[in-house]
């Protein structure tokens, strides 16, 4: 990432906190009028980059997601806000496949196929999540590794589980699966921010972002917002080129390298 | 860093890491006069660009390599059209099946295990061969008797079969089916293995089908350019597997790199230059072997599934 767009970030972050600041000062200044119900609280949030654009000198990007807790109010026993944020991208179907040796030589054999994983599944938290709510609430709003719906579960037998641990550990080693404790930090008793890093090999397409407000393992509010990640300039010509006009692509790529060769034997021809 | 976002390959690559492979691999070309697809797509994987990708896109540089050691044969009258068109045909088919296997192999999950089996195979058996002949030919050397060269016999079964032609500028009047089949073969490791297969239709012309060896190297080139970019086309409609931007800088690199190759050949000896070769054709098979042998650190992979 660029300075440039570091400094970008930050001020876009400042704005938001000062903007925060304006709107949630009133309600602390005023209080809850006595006898009116007590307005509940909301979660808001946004993304520093909503567009995210591959070129060729991409090789990752950090986005910042930052937000605040309208109608803040501290608890009566001061438990803390808990935020969860989880970032999902567009869904694919996947095959596991685990090598086995034959003859000497280790090949692919037994396999595995899992219906809709996410391309890139980010989750984002101020404490580990078993400390912010039960596993069934977590499970109800489909967060964690543990709660990913993909698809039939056809058998229960250990190797599926094995499979299906092998298919995480190897999306968290791609950085295509994030699981961040304590990612996200408090700014004062509303506004909260956190980071991710999104590699290289971040998969194009709409993404989901949505988060959850608890306190006290109880569900408060969610928020969600859009981001898209696309290819663009060159990129994006090759791309679709390539998926959309492959014949085209093919037959460009061969006159490429043919007039190439020729000009090579024009410059460097000694006859 | 000059990193480059590779938009197929779909991973970031060093700029100067993959113009110095095309270089070293044009240079290495140049010094050999082989193709050198051989080395470059095995090198394209351990970089870790996906073994299909390497294939195709190491077949769309064959193409550019090939074409001024072609028309410098063909201007000097070296290349027998009638026997290239005959091999042509035959590579198109093997090129179709072959990439229709490679497809097929993709959705087994088989395709890298194929395509490495089937270079630890190919340069393994080559690198013997060549390495056992060039160690004999420089010990006769060595013990002063003239380097012999083997003289091809007359007849053999090749001309025993029917559908004959005549092949005018290689002086032959054969049947048309061998030259096929050679072709196919070339087409199929092309296509799977993302090689130019001069490797083995040079020799197959000249102990095979009686080519005299003036035409021999003018028509596999002319062969190899409309069969690498016919699998190069195939490979980018059937398996979407084609770098354009990867086969640009290659090409780049290697036209560079293959002017002073030519010119650094030309000052070693015939023989030790095979038995470099051999040796490196050699480390090539070994280094994939190894791969295949080695206990792999993850027993798991995960992939696309794709549709059959």
């Amino acid at each position: 990432m660029t300075p440039q767009r570091r400094d970008m970030q930050g001020l876009v972050f400042l704005l938001a906190f000062g903007l925060c600041l304006g709107l949630t000062a009133p309600v602390f200044a005023q209080g809850p009028k006595p006898g009116a119900a007590v307005p509940s609280e909301r979660v808001r949030s946004d993304i520093s980059t909503r567009e995210i654009e591959i070129q060729s000198n991409f090789t990752g990007i950090e986005i910042v997601i930052f937000g605040a807790v309208d109608n803040a109010a501290p608890s009566p026993d001061g438990a803390p806000y808990d935020v969860i944020v989880v970032i999902k991208g567009p869904s694919q179907d996947l095959v596991v496949r685990r090598k086995e040796r034959v003859a000497g030589i280790w090949i692919n054999g037994k396999s595995e196929t899992f219906d809709n994983v996410p391309g890139f599944y980010a989750v984002l938290s101020t404490r580990p999540l078993r400390a912010i709510a039960t596993e069934e609430e977590l499970a109800e709003h489909r967060i964690g590794f543990s709660a990913l719906d993909l698809g039939p579960d056809d058998n229960t037998s250990v190797d599926d589980d094995l499979f299906r641990q092998a298919m995480i550990r190897l999306k968290e080693e791609h950085l295509l699966f994030q699981d961040l404790d304590n990612a996200i930090g408090f700014v004062g008793q509303s506004l909260f921010r956190g980071t991710v890093d999104l590699p290289v090999n971040v998969p194009t397409g709409l993404y989901t972002t949505e988060v959850y407000l608890f306190r006290d393992g109880q569900f408060l509010s969610k928020d969600e917002s859009a981001l898209n990640v696309k290819k663009v300039g060159f990129e994006r010509g090759v791309y679709t080129l390539a998926f959309h006009h492959p014949v085209v692509y093919g037959l460009a790529a061969v006159a490429i390298a043919l007039l190439m060769g020729l000009f090579a034997w024009f410059l460097f021809r000694k006859d | 860093m000059l990193q480059v976002y590779l938009p197929i390959a779909e991973i970031s690559v060093n700029l100067l890491v993959i113009l110095t492979l095309g270089a070293a691999v044009g240079f290495i070309s140049g010094m050999f006069g082989v193709g050198g697809g051989f080395l470059l797509t095995p090198f394209l994987i351990f970089l870790g660009i996906p073994p299909a990708i390497a294939v195709a896109t190491g077949a769309n540089q064959i193409v550019a390599s090939s074409v001024s050691g072609a028309l410098a044969q063909w201007r000097r009258g070296n290349v027998d059209t009638t026997m290239g068109g005959i091999l042509i045909i035959g590579g198109l088919a093997g090129s179709i099946a072959g990439v229709l296997l490679v497809k097929a192999l993709k959705a087994y999950g088989q395709a890298d295990l194929a395509i490495s089996l089937g270079y630890v195979t190919f340069l393994g058996t080559i690198g013997s061969l060549m390495l056992a002949e060039s160690v004999r030919a420089l010990r006769r050397e060595r013990q002063g008797k003239p380097v012999s060269v083997r003289r091809p016999g007359s007849h053999n079964w090749v001309h025993g079969l029917p559908f004959k032609m005549r092949f005018k500028r290689s002086k032959l009047y054969i049947s048309a089916i061998p030259p096929l089949l050679i072709g196919a073969m070339v087409g199929i490791l092309v296509s799977v293995l993302g090689v130019g297969g001069g490797f083995i239709m040079v020799p197959a012309m000249i102990y095979l089908l009686r080519m005299p060896t003036s035409v021999v190297i003018g028509t596999s080139l002319f062969q190899i350019i409309f069969v690498t970019a016919a699998v190069t086309l195939l490979h980018a409609v059937f398996n979407q597997t084609l770098d354009i931007l990867l086969a640009f800088l290659l090409i780049v690199g290697g036209v560079l790199g293959g002017q002073y190759g030519a010119r650094a050949g030309q000052k070693l000896k015939g023989e030790q230059l095979r038995a470099l070769l051999a040796l490196m054709v050699l480390a090539v098979a070994i280094r994939l072997l190894i791969g295949l042998v080695v206990t792999p650190s993850d027993l798991y992979s995960i992939a696309p599934v794709v549709p059959l």
